[in-house]
């Protein structure tokens, strides 16, 4: 948010709307409305004087009404930017009144109670739609009491209540007495997956896991919660991680998971406590549960406004007022040419998607913007002076009442203030916030820091932001060192303040301590090959390789196979779409071969040298006749997208696979529909009566933990062209999981045309019997002490997705980028870079970063393949220079420990002229983890940024504690 | 003549991605909000799951 808010190429219009669209793609003009903010942007510097005194005091509307703001305000502390603004609805002087306590507060003199709103015009290439969605208002379920029930909230309303910055400063509370609830209950799907009046059709995406991130929540918050009920329909648990999280709430054994829907909830009108009614489907009687909150998981709806900016730009809404996609398989693409959704604007998202999305916008955004790239100087700073002796600034973080809720931070500060070499010391709400960032930027300058401490939170998502305000006041960027004394403190000492404040005080003396002996690092600079490869020639990588040669960009796309297309040319007709597999393949192949891309099927992967921006790739491809050696060719390319897929799970011995003739997997299923569309026939036969099976190979207790997210919609798709066809159909599954745009409406569907569904627990499968061939599926359900039993015909076994293990160790080992516990590949980010890996230049898609649908896959490559663009974008690359070097040669005896040990071929042993071996270490292809200084014997190795006196000054200090 | 840039209407999480890629690729992007602050239905959230971080 801070990066937006301060890149030098965007243009920030906050406050601000499109009001006319002209012209096509590549040559857009667009209009934009600024509204009044009543307040200079380029003045106010956010100091919230103007508030103070401000007599007015009305509803924050981002904090959804519950808390409460000035007149003039900014509506959240971390806000970008930081620029007041000036509500005139509630503000006295519109009136006859004269008030003008504001203007006459700030000191800048930012106020103007008379701007009027500003038109400008843009030209633009192309757009992107990215409006997001609002919250559905529950108060059309009149039997759950929201508006009317002070305890009853919306899903939203209780992140605000969880959050620091929220109306009650991040304290669980309920809102009729302010007491701290003991029982708390989700209501999962409420205006989702609903018809007629009472919502929307779809799945909501986000709310299951939302529920389950709130409900573990909740319980660090206040750990003497006594009973958390999460009411649902079916837990749709289906990104990456997202099952695994799930698991850990239910080992919870204050979360209750009840499957049902609430028939109604009152209030008992003394205690303002809440009664919920809910019919037991085991016991089919009616249980009175007690609540002291209960929130409304709200569907996500289309975002105010969606209808007038569609008919703005010139496209169609859906039936439920979310943009059109062109094509059901690419989330991207408008039906008008340069017009992109993503993020929610199309349909719900989660923030992993939304991200990726968002990556892929931007490649296709950039199709349409071939020679509009603008050089820009940077910024010239003047450098200071680092050489003198350390003047240390040190910064204590509140971070609302995460930090300060526990840690006693007016102590750290004063304790701060004694340490050695520590000039200046502040203290602030939220370090990170956009003011305290220009705050600390002046006060760098102002007191001549030379080093800088923040006490606040992780490094992993916060240092490059600190760093980057040390770089724009002049100071080197690795003069700076954080103290994490929130997860390390606040966070894991919750319970002991005193000890949690101690222990911040020691984190920070030991990060002064290293400040003092951090040496200013250059980056080094190497060229940047603008060549891309590809590795796998499935949906995903066909898709990244066509946008990318559509871009203009140079790419190789290799295939282990002797032909492109993977699993997705063998498919059957998609869900929602009149394509099948084949023609989905086929389109994109036929576009692939009018560009120009280099592809190469029968190719292995042999050896990987180089790092980003230099790979050198070598491939293999088998001789074309016998007894001659395989031909191997080198590859010189900047960046590599890994898209090699997965493999599906293979069911051996598992309900009479491979035992009987009728039991087949889903995609032996699909190869079937795919070419007898009229008539299905099984061993010759057209079945009457035909049995799914979901998560077989998915969602195990012993083996794969994860969803394998894409079962659920295809068997949806596949009952419904079954029943179509007269057949009978039971699924027999454990949470139906239709979450993408139409799937749940087919699911409706598929029950319409009389598919049955049976859930099953897992502890309890169904059984498939028969002598020579399936005749029976039985399943008992325990709790209701019944059993079925199924005559069948043929029975579908949904398998689960599993990387394809000898590829997988492979790639791993040439490319040297880490897997998950669950075998696929491991992103950078789970949200925030869920196509990116720790290795700069290597990108992840498709399946091989975790089981998807088909338009996942596509979207992902697309993120994958723009993020690749914005590396090729440059003729060099910066270079960390975090990196281990020979720090004394004189010292190395060749032993050659560190050329074992390092991962990264980093160490070499070369001669030095004389006949002697000494080590030498490539900064390029080091990752600076420091393996081979701790190893070597003599101390000739040194990691930079972490030297041995840096790190022994941080242990002395340690050691040494001075009340 | 001045270079065409990017339009990204919508401040939210998908957006700010969109424009800092563009930006990163040397694009100009103008990025249009509606309400006063960039961040939209992720800054109103509190943390974020599996990893907990916060989400601004």
């Amino acid at each position: 948010m801070l990066d937006a808010g301060r890149h030098p190429n965007i243009e920030l219009l906050t406050y601000s709307e499109v009001v006319r669209v002209e012209g096509e793609k590549g040559n857009f003009t667009v209009t934009i409305r600024k509204n009044s903010r009543f307040v200079d942007e380029k003045s106010c510097v956010g100091c919230g004087d103007c508030a103070k005194v401000c007599p007015v005091i009305v509803p924050n509307l981002f904090d959804l009404g519950m808390g409460a703001r000035k007149a003039i305000y900014s509506p959240f502390p971390q806000a970008a930017p930081r620029t007041y603004v000036i509500d005139r609805d509630a503000c006295l002087n519109k009136t006859i009144l004269v008030c003008e306590n504001c203007a006459r507060a700030c000191k800048p003199k930012c106020i103007d109670f008379d701007m009027p709103p500003e038109e400008k015009e843009f030209k633009v290439g192309a757009i992107v739609v990215a409006t997001g969605f609002d919250e559905y208002d529950p108060r059309g379920w009149t039997n759950y009491g929201y508006a009317r029930y002070e305890n009853v909230l919306t899903g939203l309303e209780f992140e605000r209540i969880l959050n620091a910055s929220g109306p009650s400063g991040g304290h669980l509370v309920r809102p009729a007495d302010m007491k701290t609830p003991k029982t708390i209950s989700f209501v999962q799907c409420v205006g989702s997956r609903s018809v007629g009046e009472r919502g929307y059709p779809y799945c909501s995406y986000f709310c299951c896991m939302n529920t389950i991130k709130n409900s573990l929540l909740a319980k660090v918050h206040e750990p003497d919660i006594e009973k958390i009920y999460i009411f649902y329909n079916d837990i749709r648990a289906f990104g990456k991680g997202y099952e695994e999280l799930y698991l850990r709430a239910k080992e919870d054994k204050d979360v209750i998971f009840y499957k049902g829907k609430p028939a109604k909830i009152e209030e008992d009108p003394k205690t303002k406590d809440l009664w919920i009614y809910i019919e037991n489907t085991d016991t089919k009687v009616v249980e009175k549960i007690r609540s002291d909150i209960v929130i409304l998981s709200s569907a996500g709806v289309p975002a105010e406004g969606t209808a007038k900016l569609a008919r703005i730009l010139g496209i169609e809404l859906d039936q439920s007022g979310f943009f059109k996609q062109k094509d059901p398989t690419s989330f991207l693409e408008s039906a008008k040419e340069g017009i992109y959704l993503c993020g929610s604007a199309a349909g719900l998202k989660d923030i992993t998607d939304s991200v990726a999305l968002g990556s892929a916008a931007a490649l296709k955004v950039s199709e349409h913007l071939k020679g509009q790239r603008v050089k820009r100087e940077e910024e010239k700073v003047i450098p200071i002076q680092t050489d003198g002796r350390p003047r240390i600034g040190v910064f204590v973080c509140h971070c609302g009442i995460n930090i300060a809720g526990v840690v006693n931070v007016a102590e750290v500060e004063e304790y701060a203030k004694s340490l050695p070499g520590v000039a200046y010391v502040s203290r602030e709400l939220f370090t990170c916030s956009d003011g305290t960032q220009r705050f600390m930027q002046e006060k760098i300058k102002e007191e001549k820091l030379n080093r800088v401490v923040v006490a606040a939170c992780t490094p992993r998502t916060h240092e490059p932001i600190f760093q980057e305000t040390c770089r724009r006041a002049g100071l080197n960027p690795y003069l700076f060192e954080m103290a994490n004394i929130r997860d390390q403190c606040s966070w894991v000492h919750a319970a002991e303040p005193e000890a949690a404040t101690h222990k911040a005080k020691d984190l920070l003396r030991m990060a002064v301590a290293r400040a003092y002996h951090l040496e200013p690092l250059e980056t080094r600079q190497v060229p940047m090959d603008s060549k891309i490869l590809i590795i796998g020639g499935g949906i995903a990588g066909i898709s990244a390789a066509l946008d990318l040669a559509i871009k203009g960009e140079k790419v190789t796309l290799i295939e282990k196979s002797d032909q492109l297309g993977g699993r997705v040319k063998e498919l059957g007709r998609l869900l929602n779409s009149e394509l099948n597999g084949k023609e989905l393949i086929k389109r994109k192949l036929d576009e692939l071969k009018k560009r120009k891309v280099k592809i190469i099927t029968k190719a292995k992967v042999k050896e990987v040298k180089g790092f980003v921006g230099n790979f050198e790739v070598t491939i293999e491809k088998p001789p074309s006749e016998k007894g001659k050696k395989p031909k191997k060719e080198v590859l010189k390319v900047g960046s590599i997208i890994l898209a090699i897929g997965s493999d599906l799970y293979l069911p051996k011995d598992k309900f009479g696979y491979g035992k009987f003739p009728h039991v087949l997997t889903n995609m032996e299923l699909e190869k079937l529909l795919a070419k007898e569309s009229k008539e299905l026939k099984i061993a010759g036969k057209k079945p009457k009566e035909v049995a799914f099976i979901q998560c077989v190979g998915s969602r195990e207790k012993e083996g794969n933990q994860y969803c394998s997210r894409y079962c659920c919609q295809v068997a949806i798709k596949q009952a419904i062209e079954l029943a179509k066809q007269g057949i009978h159909v039971t699924v027999f599954y454990r949470d139906i999981r239709t979450f993408d745009k139409g799937a749940e409406e087919a699911y409706r569907e598929a029950r319409g045309l009389g598919v049955v569904f049976l859930k099953y627990e897992e502890d309890v499968p169904p059984e498939v019997l028969g002598k020579d061939k399936a005749t029976t599926i039985t399943l008992s359900q325990p709790l209701s002490k019944t059993e079925f039993e199924l005559p069948v015909d043929a029975v579908i076994l949904s398998v689960g997705m599993v990387p394809k293990e000898e590829d997988f160790a492979e790639l791993q080992n040439l490319l040297k980028i880490p897997r998950g516990l669950d075998g696929f590949f491991l992103e950078r980010h789970s949200k925030l870079g869920p196509v990116e890996t720790n290795t700069s230049g290597i990108f992840i898609c498709g399946c091989a970063h975790s089981p998807k649908g088909i338009a996942d896959s596509i979207f992902s490559a697309q993120g994958a393949a723009g993020k690749a663009c914005i590396l090729t974008s440059k003729d060099h690359i910066d270079l960390e220079p975090l990196v281990c070097q020979v720090v004394d040669q004189e010292l190395c005896r060749a032993c050659g420990i560190c050329v074992k040990l390092c991962e990264f071929n980093a160490p070499q042993l070369v001669g030095r002229g004389d006949g002697v071996l000494v080590c030498e270490i490539n900064e390029a292809l080091c990752k600076g983890c420091g393996t081979c200084a701790a190893y070597c014997p003599t101390g000739a190795i040194g990691a930079r940024h972490f030297t041995d006196e840096q790190i022994d000054v941080m242990v002395d200090s340690l050691l040494v504690w001075d009340k | 003549m001045t270079k065409k840039g990017a339009l990204v209407i919508g401040g939210g999480v998908a957006g700010i991605q969109a424009a800092l890629d563009l930006a990163d690729s040397h694009f100009q992007v103008y990025l249009v909000e509606r309400s006063s602050t960039l961040g939209g239905r992720m800054a109103q959230i509190d943390k974020t799951f599996p990893t907990m971080d916060c989400a601004i």
